[in-house]
């Protein structure tokens, strides 16, 4: 099995950054887009990764990635579309109108990511581009007055890039897509759910927990399944989420 | 006809009359390559810095900025030179200036087209700021969303550092300067100065409880400067041609021109530069060329979401500088301008306003945290046409025990919009009044007495109604 690491090349420009900043806890930001590059995500390992690098505790790193919203996680899709909803865009329907258009294509609603982990779509706060409504951005990519035929081309730009039609995620049948969840497992990483397999996980000796890896803390192998099951982790099934954390009923 | 012989009534200095006004940081950002050193070089770029860094006292030059009048871009209006004279001295600790390019205040957009069309421009004001306060590092705090931009800063920084303009021995002085880029990552919050070094340092953004001022304990609990990214492209200009130069334009408390962002239902919207003390009806209908067919004005947004709406009458009073936004109940504050038109239904403008502060409080103080929630919950109410009878006075009473009572403004930047549309637009409130059955049940079931009141009134007679909404305690 393998665990994840950095580039050389990104772990360059973090000892690169090191010059800039006074201490390392404060290139956080940075390191966790370095992460986010790297990997595309933000998921549990990049987590860890950012806090060994930066020398804080994981905990803490989960407090700022589920913060700051425009951390890209593993739970979202591949191609992450974020649309304004602020005042100045959702005027005259132009969100509504973004976002009836990505339902229509990749049947998604605000929350949601496609079944096959592809697409996602979130309503977000304000974008900074108020005079050119709506605005929208895919991931790094940032778009304004994107509605009407201008969106319709580049979902399907990015539909033909990925082989997928629009049918096969709004035709009758097609998998039908999942609440994005934001939330941050609490069991420990090494807790096997029953039927999971412990590939790829990341894993911690139970004795160490804390120490840096180097110091004998941190070891790759499997450890044990734990013999006495924690009381029902069921991941992601317990309550709905949505991007703005409440709804009305 | 009023005679000569009477003394003329004391009346407010007669606004200016609209003249166009050529673009001081704007000039350049129509032109494709703007934003490389070269195109900045050409135009004597960087020759100011040259001219004062490690040759010019700073004392001078903090002197030059405070007589120049140029007060804060980014929301509050803080004069700038005033600032900078509280920056602690002595006390053995580096010096940060912090700019703020997080712009996340809904209507603004304006720092986005400095950082991505001119960012050398900022770069110079960040190289003579940092002289004036004797500060080694600089740190640019950009709101994550802004990728182009922050692509262009980075390779500004870098193709100053080659010059030699940053780094070791700027512009071949003794003077050293670090600038260093942060980008944030989508947090209204980090907007807030204090916010914003919480996030430098590598936490989530809250604010600090002030004082210490980041002027004495900011960045790292070291002295700090935080000024706006429009504040410190002013600077270059400023320094270059005078305080007096500066102070041809605007009025006598508001000095100078600003960047002010236009949206909503005009013809042309966009950012455009102009002197500060125009009528802001002028600039609605000269630059924006005015509202969209077949619409009228409904209210307008002046700085930002957080600022309080200005009716027509208002706007037609309204001049563009902080004394007289400020004399009509709202603020000048960012300078984002939204025009909103006679069709907009206010609650569902207030239900996504006050979603948008619910969503963006950071959560440290109750009173924000909840109060944002509740804000949410009754507009929600009124947008949807089920609110009760007493929820927008409960709303006032909210607003009231929100503002001033928290760590930052959020909470009071989230009370003053909701407090202005429930002052000029009670109407609609009270229109949407009106109890689903759903509602009707809960509220019964609520009201029922309980068996424990029921007991008392047995006793002592009927109880009051407070006394049965205070439950079993009596």
């Amino acid at each position: 099995m393998t665990v994840k690491t950095l580039s050389p090349e990104r772990l360059r420009q973090f000892h690169d950054w090191a010059d800039e900043y006074p201490n390392k806890r404060s290139m956080l930001m940075m390191t966790l887009r370095l992460v986010e590059e790297e990997f595309g995500c933000i998921d549990a390992d990049g987590m860890q990764i950012a806090a060994d690098l930066c020398g804080v505790n994981v905990a803490h790193v989960q407090g700022m990635v589920t913060f700051y919203t425009h951390f890209k996680r593993d739970t979202h899709g591949k191609h992450r579309f974020m649309v304004c909803a602020t005042l100045m865009c959702a005027l005259d329907g132009n969100t509504d109108a973004a976002l009836k258009q990505i339902e229509a294509k990749l049947g998604l609603k605000p929350g949601q990511t496609s079944a096959d982990g592809l697409f996602s779509c979130e309503k977000v706060e304000c974008l900074a581009d108020c005079d050119k409504p709506p605005v929208v951005q895919k991931d790094n990519e940032h778009f304004c007055k994107m509605k009407g035929p201008a969106l319709d081309e580049y979902i399907d730009s990015l539909l033909a890039l990925e082989g997928k039609t629009s049918g096969q995620y709004t035709a009758p049948g097609a998998p039908a897509p999942v609440a994005t969840d934001l939330r941050i497992p609490v069991l420990p990483s090494y807790y096997n759910f029953p039927g999971e397999t412990t590939e790829g996980a990341r894993h911690f000796d139970d004795k160490n927990p804390y120490l840096a890896p180097g110091e004998g803390g941190r070891t790759t192998t499997v450890p044990p399944a734990l013999k006495t099951p924690l009381t029902a982790p069921v991941a992601g099934t317990a309550f709905k989420t949505s991007t703005n954390g409440h709804d009305h009923g | 006809m009023a005679d000569a012989n009477t003394p003329a009534a004391p009346e407010a200095p007669a606004p200016k009359p609209f003249v166009p006004f050529e673009p001081v940081l704007t000039k350049y950002l129509n032109e494709p390559n703007a934003y490389t050193i070269e195109h900045y070089l050409a135009r004597g770029g960087y020759e100011t810095a040259r001219k004062h860094v490690g040759v010019t006292d700073p004392a001078t030059l903090v002197a030059t900025v405070k007589d120049s009048g140029l007060r804060g871009r980014g929301g509050a209006g803080f004069p700038t030179g005033m600032k900078w004279g509280f920056l602690a001295k002595g006390t053995g600790k580096p010096a940060y200036l912090a700019v703020n390019g997080d712009e996340s205040e809904p209507g603004t957009h304006k720092d986005r087209h400095i950082l991505e069309k001119d960012p050398h421009q900022l770069l110079e004001g960040v190289i003579l700021t940092c002289w004036a306060i004797q500060s080694n590092h600089a740190f640019i705090y950009l709101r994550g969303e802004f990728i182009l931009g922050y692509q262009r800063l980075e390779a500004a920084v870098k193709a100053a550092k080659e010059k030699g303009f940053i780094g070791k021995g700027v512009f071949g002085t003794t003077f050293d300067l670090k600038v260093t880029v942060v980008r944030g990552a989508g947090a209204y919050i980090c907007g807030e100065e204090t916010g914003m070094l919480s996030s430098i340092e590598g936490g989530r953004g809250y604010p600090k409880i002030k004082p210490p001022f980041p002027a004495v304990s900011g960045l790292f609990k070291c002295p700090t400067i935080v000024n706006n990214v429009e504040t410190i492209a002013n600077v270059t200009h400023i320094i270059k041609h005078g305080a007096d130069w500066h102070k041809q334009w605007g009025t006598e408390k508001s000095p100078g021109y600003k960047i002010f962002c236009l949206s909503g239902a005009v013809k042309k919207p966009g950012v455009y530069e102009v002197p500060l003390g125009i009528r802001m009806i002028d600039f609605i209908n000269e630059y924006g060329g005015g509202l969209v067919e077949g619409r009228t004005m409904k209210a307008v947004i002046p700085g930002g979401l957080s600022a309080p709406l200005l009716t027509p009458e208002m706007v037609e009073k309204c001049t563009l500088d902080y004394e007289s936004i400020a004399g009509l109940g709202s603020m000048l504050g960012s300078g984002g301008i939204t025009v909103l038109h006679d069709g907009v239904d206010m609650m569902s403008a207030i239900y996504n306003t006050m979603r948008f502060y619910h969503h963006e409080s950071c959560g440290q103080c109750t009173p924000c945290r909840e109060g944002t929630g509740w804000l949410e919950k009754l507009a929600h109410k009124h947008h949807a046409g089920h609110a009760a009878a007493g929820d927008a006075d409960l709303l006032v009473d909210v607003t009231k025990n929100m503002r001033g009572r928290t760590i930052c403004v959020l909470a009071d930047a989230a009370a003053m919009p909701m407090q202005s549309y429930l002052q000029h637009f009670r109407g609609e409130f009270d229109k949407r009044v009106g109890e689903p059955a759903h509602a009707a049940k809960t509220r019964s079931a609520r009201d029922e007495i309980t068996p424990a009141a029921k007991r008392d009134a047995a006793l002592h007679g009927a109880p009051s109604v407070e006394k049965v909404g205070m439950g079993e305690r009596q």
